[in-house]
């Protein structure tokens, strides 16, 4: 073991953080060093069920064996070599993942606020082709579509931080769900409607099928695109591959990430076929993006995941998880699709003291609300680990309820 | 000690050793025949389990071939199906924008006019009570034309049903999401009858 990978332990990794990290996030105390499946150990060796997976990545379990293979096998034969040349790996996965989705052409990216920024491009080149001299992208409020500045313009609950402004122009939002409001932000100088079809961010919120095809219906009024921010919602997490499947409503472009590299970083834009050649030469591009390992990844990760019983296993585990919790006291009401849940707490709890206490019971959840817990457990659990979650999160807000 | 000459057999130890290579000889050819027979066995049960497993194989390629062919036809006939709907709908859509233009350039149109009322039922799949006394003016159209937007839901049920959805459970989703309470002819012009 060289120093390098001496393995140093919870404080000392505490005190390198604070020398050396910069401070964009808050952490809970724990430092994992280990996981198989929906289990993590942490340095001391103690055992965690995760129903975060690290949010919506390790969808297939940490370290699935398949996602492991690909990984090692690949990162043997090639690494990187750039976007200046041809890789099958990436080649076969956009054929997967535009076959599987929209049709139409993918663009890769690493993660998926970059995604996004593809989308975003799109977007305005489609409606500068329209005519649009200033075109618009339409959002939710409480939507959220990441951290660079594109996203970041779009996503209207951190866009509001003056400390990192100007945002980019052409950019509004309208409350969640409203489809009138919706219709009325749509005119002729509007590129896109960018939204999640379920909010994750904000606290695991389904978009309206009234709102979805009201957005729909107006987009396709004035020439703009719909576009489903997929990153937390696809790769199956819903109980279909991509969540606008149970919708009644079909996007123009789809952007992904997360659950879809495993664990490994990668992100993509699928734009359907009327959408797929607005981009040229010149317009984009990424130096690591699409590279061979991640995208083999993926593809190992769409080997396990774009299965009809697995999808099948996670509609059904899903139904069965919100029953169980709508039964505890405590609990308000439970929002989401598949395995994607939202547990409204009853008024007074704070999530986040339940979500402190659920992790030193060893459980894994997260916390994007001060009354909610958000449950993104992985795919491939069953009804055992089920059972537990709840009578951990059970016990974890009775303790809270008699305070 | 230096070479010498070949040890003088007796003419009995000479008999016996052709005798044993005689014996030998035998042993050898009776284990060569045997090994043939047990070469040929070999080969013709191999030749058999060949055939079998062509004849298996074909046989399921023969049958992957027709389900194919049955979900290709099924599919043309579903796209061919939902292209004349969408034709209708656009047919219908086009004659209630006529309507409409018609109906604003009169100098005095009578509120809740047959038509009118008739392009706000259109689209909605739920019976409407007759019985019922004259509605409240209406909300936004188009807002309310999307609850029950028939071409919505059949785009709901056609996704659910590529993605694996079963037909219960998309029956379910355009109950709660249409108020759709019999699904069925939506689901059979998707998924056939069969699965009733």
């Amino acid at each position: 073991m060289t120093e390098a990978t001496r393995e140093i332990g919870f404080e000392e990794a505490r005190e390198l953080e604070e020398r050396y990290l910069m401070r964009t996030y808050k952490r809970a105390p724990v430092d994992f060093v280990r996981g198989e499946g929906p289990l993590l150990w942490d340095a001391e060796g103690k055992r965690y069920l995760d129903f975060l997976t690290g949010i919506s990545v390790c969808s297939v379990g940490h370290c699935h064996p398949q996602v492991v293979k690909a990984v090692h096998e690949q990162s043997h034969r090639l690494i990187h070599v750039s976007n200046l040349f041809y890789t099958e790996p990436m080649a076969r996965l956009a054929e997967r993942l535009a076959e599987s989705s929209l049709g139409g052409r993918v663009f890769f990216s690493n993660s998926g606020t970059e995604a996004n920024e593809c989308a975003i491009k799109i977007a305005r080149k489609h409606a500068h082709r329209r005519g649009v001299a200033a075109p618009e992208i339409v959002s939710f409020e409480s939507d959220f579509h990441g951290r660079t500045y594109g996203a970041l313009s779009a996503t209207p609950g951190l866009a509001t931080n003056e400390a990192l402004g100007p945002m980019l122009p052409g950019f509004r939002s309208v409350p969640r769900d409203d489809a009138a409001a919706l219709r009325a932000a749509v005119g002729e100088n509007t590129a896109a409607v960018l939204i999640e079809p379920i909010q994750g961010e904000a606290g695991v919120f389904p978009i309206s099928e009234e709102a979805l095809l009201a957005a729909r219906e107006a987009c396709d009024e004035v020439g703009a695109l719909l576009i489903f921010d997929e990153i937390q919602t696809g790769i199956g997490r819903t109980g279909s591959l991509w969540a606008y499947e149970q919708t009644p409503v079909r996007p123009d472009v789809v952007t992904s990430a997360k659950a879809l590299g495993g664990g490994f970083p990668i992100g993509a834009c699928i734009a359907a076929p009327e959408a797929a050649e607005v981009l040229e030469p010149g317009d984009h591009g990424s130096t690591f993006a699409g590279g061979p390992v991640a995208t083999a990844a993926a593809m190992a990760v769409l080997e396990i995941v774009d299965d009809p019983v697995l999808l099948r296993h996670v509609r059904e585990l899903g139904a069965y998880l919100r029953e169980k919790l709508e039964a505890l006291e405590g609990v308000a009401e439970t929002r989401g699709r598949g395995l994607m849940v939202g547990v409204g707490l009853a008024g007074g709890i704070d999530a986040a003291a339940v979500g402190a206490d659920l992790l030193e019971r060893g459980l894994v959840v997260n916390v994007p609300r001060p009354d909610t817990l958000r449950l993104l457990p992985p795919l491939v659990i069953d009804s055992d680990h089920v059972d537990l979650a709840v009578d951990l999160i059970g016990e974890s807000v009775l303790g809270f309820t008699a305070r | 000690m230096s070479p010498g000459r070949p040890k003088d057999f007796s003419k009995k130890q000479r008999e016996l050793r052709a005798d044993t290579a005689k014996r030998l000889e035998a042993i050898v050819e009776a284990a060569e025949r045997a090994a043939a027979s047990v070469i040929d066995d070999a080969e013709g049960e191999a030749r058999r389990y060949l055939t079998q497993a062509r004849e298996d194989a074909d046989r399921l390629a023969d049958r992957r071939s027709a389900e194919l062919a049955e979900t290709v036809d099924s599919l043309v006939v579903q796209a061919i199906s939902l292209r004349h709907e969408a034709e209708r709908l656009q047919a219908s859509l086009e004659a209630a924008k006529a309507r409409i233009a018609g109906a604003e350039d009169l100098p005095a149109p009578a509120p809740a006019e047959r038509p009118l009322e008739e392009l706000r039922e259109a689209p909605r799949l739920r019976a409407v009570d007759t019985a019922a006394p004259a509605p409240a003016p209406d909300p936004p159209p188009q807002v309310e034309a999307t609850r029950a937007d028939p071409a919505g839901a059949r785009l709901l049920a056609a996704q659910m049903a590529v993605s694996g959805s079963s037909r219960e459970e998309i029956a379910q989703r355009l109950r709660s999401g249409f108020e759709i309470e019999d699904a069925d002819a939506i689901l059979d012009a998707i998924l056939g009858p069969e699965g009733r």
